[in-house]
């Protein structure tokens, strides 16, 4: 098997133009079966076009993009039962129940009859909605809606879903039910492309993150692997057990970092904070002597940097400046 | 002078007619109506040198430009006020101005004095027409031109005030746009039928029925413009005063009403979450089963193999396509019929048939256009709005099939309203054996003209982006040409000759049912076949830009 054919979504050099406007400037992204890739861009980014693509909305300038080795732009009909799309409106009908809503979407995929039935009946346990299949469609909360998009969009037991802004608008508690639903699925062996704007929320669920922005690829990977490129400096942070040994750590840490080191100094907490681009080596290297010189250090340990961290160096950077 | 800037101070009013003041819908309306009167004028205008010393001619125009003024007045006046609450409650903007401090009566009065300056504005667009007239000699300011715009007046204001009270009440703009038309018929026509049955009696109830017409416009233009047309003929005697204090007297229910629920604590109604009973071995599931041929309350069983799934859908998002509504609606229709059925056997012979088979075809078209139209340019505009669409375009389902569920759920809606009058025509047809071949006509003409309330309506849906907007632009379409051409007729003779009648009426089949009974001032026009054609060409046009319209919506952008 060719390391093209291992990847359920591909893009290859992605290009989308509305007249003048570049929307999608040759992405090239992939991911793998099981995977949950975080797409993150701001508003205008260039996130929907994409997804839009992948779903056999649009059609791209050039390039092409495959879902199970399908052309979406060739073979929009097969598509439409490969990929399970949620956008970030509801969509919802008036005076429809709940089943009624996922009948009507089941017999639009042709499921009939009593596997029809059945499938509700998974989708609704999956999802954990079983309790509200009785209730009007509109009149669901923002959360319990969220969770019907899904169930719909797993009717026609689709390999890929594509969920745009699942997150948007919910609270703590549906997030984490949100979080929890999106991972078993993963774990069912499902595909899954995710936008957010909720990066933490992000950061919990992705394997792979891919960072957009004036519609060009800025930061593609594993999440790790992300993290660490675009955020080259990491942060420490070295707990002290006596106030008195502030000064001294300071020094040590000064003499080992160089004159020029950015040092947070917080005598009432104990703590000092610095960042490094330096090697685990040469870190351990400090620790020693630091406690070689008497220094009584009861925790050192690395501030970890999130997604927001990533994405803002990104977004903020000089590429996206000249924009 | 102070009040009326304090009234101009009133931020609401301002805003309200500022903003569509801008738009050019708005424009477009006060465009049309200032050259379809003028264009009627310029068709009277004397040409001759001979002296008209009667002056009829002046007379003769001013009745048509009257209706046409009046139509417009109808169809426009009601589209802004029925969206005017609900929009502001969707969007919750209400809910700020209601905040504010301002009162609700303040919110209310500028809402509807916004509206009744707009109705003004658009009236004066035909000042010019109107005022050719009286220069023509035979009209004069005093008796006609000033009656003529207080009833205009009147009407605006009436009709503002339903807009907004069943504004207030509705849940949605395309409902609050389509209760309202259908209340403004019910005003302007169907206060006028009780007297068709006992306007001829003495007592009581001929007196209530008298007054009922009050409300009307028909009996003030009947007198204002001195025509001797149905108004006349069913004995209708109330004048523009009568219909001066009617309106007052409407709009003042009507914005107590509103008013009353126009309060943050009633507005903030709980949504219906949707409830479903067990048919369980105990007492109230036992009643139910006894209760009901179909429970409301019931789980649905799923779509079935052999039906449209997007027809079915289109049923069941109706509020009234639910299968024990459309039981009840069955049961109106029986009942209905059943009475047609008496009042065309006893009728016939009284009334003769042609007076009996115009009653019906116009109660028909008045159902077709009071229902067909809002069912219609829901199909495709009310997916947009609910980002139903682009989950409909992700699935398998072909454009053919879309299109074809969603017409078939408004023909099968329309086909049960036409079907209520059937037993009518058989009674009559077993009365005078000859007449079949001419009810059976009348049954085609019928059916040419549901083929275009629903194409034409629908097609309109596909170009729209809200409900409203299609809602408002599909009883314009086809209020012009259902309503339109039998103004045009109402001119026959003067300023439009036979020919160019029979050639407008072509294109509305209920015109031609109407010449096929052989109805009063029908007599002498033969529109059929060639108005099927015309009607079913149309449709087909209309069906075909429809479809082109979807497939396009169904491809990729």
């Amino acid at each position: 098997m060719s390391h093209s054919e291992s990847y359920v979504v591909e893009t290859k050099n992605l290009t989308k133009r509305y007249g003048d406007f570049v929307a999608l400037d040759d992405l090239s992204i992939h991911v793998k079966k099981g995977q949950i890739l975080g797409f993150i861009g701001p508003n205008g980014a260039g996130k929907t076009t994409t997804i839009k693509i992948l779903v056999g909305l649009s059609r791209p300038t050039s390039g092409s993009a495959f879902i199970s080795g399908v052309n979406c732009s060739e073979n929009a009909g097969r598509i439409k039962h490969l990929v399970g799309y949620m956008p970030d409106k509801f969509g919802s009908y008036d005076n429809m129940r709940v089943r009624e809503y996922l009948d009507f979407f089941g017999a639009v995929f042709g499921l009939q009859g009593s596997q029809r039935t059945k499938r509700i009946d998974e989708v609704l346990e999956v999802t954990n909605s079983r309790y509200m299949q009785d209730k009007f469609v509109e009149s669901l909360s923002h959360g319990m809606q969220q969770r019907v998009g899904i169930a719909r969009t797993l009717l026609h037991n689709p390999q890929v879903l594509i969920l745009d802004e699942p997150a948007n608008g919910l609270d703590p508690k549906a997030r984490i039910e949100m979080r929890e639903i999106l991972l078993r699925l993963a774990a069912e062996g499902k595909t899954l492309i995710v936008t957010s704007h909720i990066l933490p929320e992000l950061a919990r669920i992705c394997d792979t993150v891919a960072i957009i922005t004036g519609g060009k690829l800025r930061a593609f990977g594993a999440l790790d692997d992300v993290m660490r490129d675009l955020c080259p400096t990491r942060s420490y942070e070295v707990q002290l057990l006596s106030e008195t040994d502030v000064s001294k750590a300071d020094a040590i840490v000064r003499q080992h970092l160089g004159a020029n080191a950015e040092l947070q100094l917080s005598k009432q907490e104990r703590v000092i904070r610095f960042p490094t681009a330096e090697s685990e080596q040469a870190l351990s290297e400090l620790l020693k002597n630091l406690l070689q010189q008497g220094v009584m250090v009861s925790q050192f340990r690395e501030v970890v940097g999130d997604l927001e961290d990533a994405f803002l160096s990104v977004a903020s950077g000089p590429a996206n400046d000249s924009k | 002078m102070k009040e009326a800037i304090l009234f101009w101070l009133n931020p609401i009013f301002r805003r309200e007619l500022l903003d569509r003041l801008r738009s050019w819908k708005t424009l477009i309306a006060i465009a049309s109506v200032a050259v379809v009167s003028c264009g009627l004028v310029l068709l009277r205008w004397p040409t001759d040198s001979t002296v008209d010393i009667v002056s009829q001619g002046a007379v003769l125009i001013f009745r048509p430009l009257a209706f046409a003024v009046t139509l417009a007045v109808m169809m426009l006046v009601p589209a802004f006020p029925a969206t005017s609450l609900v929009s502001e409650r969707k969007k919750g903007t209400l809910a700020i101005l209601l905040n504010s401090p301002m009162t609700p009566v303040q919110i209310y009065l500028g809402k509807l004095a916004s509206n009744v300056t707009l109705g003004a504005i658009l009236m004066s667009a035909s000042l010019p027409a109107f005022a050719a007239c009286v220069a023509m000699g035979g009209i004069s300011i005093r008796d006609h031109l000033g009656p003529m715009i207080l009833v205009f007046l009147a009407m605006s204001l009436q009709y503002t005030a339903v807009g907004l009270w069943i504004s207030q009440r509705s849940q949605s703009t395309d409902a609050s746009l389509r209760w309202t038309y259908i209340a403004v018929l019910f005003l302007v026509l169907f206060s006028i039928a009780p007297m068709v049955f006992v306007g001829k009696l003495d007592g009581p109830k001929a007196f209530l029925a008298q007054a009922l017409t009050a409300v009307s416009p028909a009996s003030a233009l009947q007198q204002i413009t001195s025509s001797q047309g149905a108004a006349a003929v069913l004995g209708i005697q109330t004048g523009w005063g009568a219909f001066l204090i009617a309106s007052v007297l409407i709009t003042v229910v009507l914005a107590v009403l509103t008013l009353r629920s126009l309060d943050p604590i009633k507005l903030d109604r709980a949504r219906p979450t949707g409830k479903i009973i067990a048919r369980d071995a105990n007492k109230a599931g036992v009643l139910r089963s006894v209760n009901y041929i179909v429970d409301p309350n019931k789980r649905k069983s799923g779509i079935p193999r052999w039906l449209n799934p997007i027809m079915v859908k289109e049923f069941r998002t109706r509020k009234f396509g639910r299968l024990h509504w459309l039981i009840r609606l069955i049961f109106i229709c029986a009942i209905v019929s059943l009475g047609l059925t008496v009042v065309a056997a006893t009728g016939t012979v009284s009334w003769g048939v042609a007076r009996i088979a115009s009653s019906m075809v116009l109660m028909q078209l008045g159902l077709l256009l009071l229902v067909g139209p809002s069912l219609g340019a829901n199909l495709f505009a009310s997916e947009l709005e609910s980002g139903g669409w682009p989950i409909l375009r992700t699935s398998p389902i072909s454009s053919l099939k879309i299109v074809s569920g969603k017409l078939m759920s408004v023909v099968w809606t329309l086909l049960l309203v036409l079907l209520a009058s059937l037993p009518g025509y058989a009674v009559m047809s077993y009365i005078q054996p000859d007449l079949s071949g001419q009810v059976s006509n009348v049954m085609i003409s019928m059916l040419v003209a549901i083929a275009l309330v629903v194409c034409i309506s629908a097609c309109v849906s596909t170009f729209a982006k809200s409900t409203a907007a299609a809602t408002a632009m599909s009883y314009g379409v086809l209020l012009t040409l259902f309503a339109g051409t039998l103004l045009v007729w109402l001119a026959q003779g003067r300023p439009f000759g036979a020919l160019f009648v029979e050639r407008v009426l072509m294109f509305n089949p209920a015109a031609a049912a109407l010449s096929e009974m052989k109805a009063p001032g029908f007599e002498a026009y033969r529109l059929a076949p060639m108005c099927w054609w015309i009607g079913l060409g149309i449709s087909a046009g209309c069906a075909i830009l429809m479809s082109i319209r979807v497939w396009k919506m169904t491809r990729p952008d």
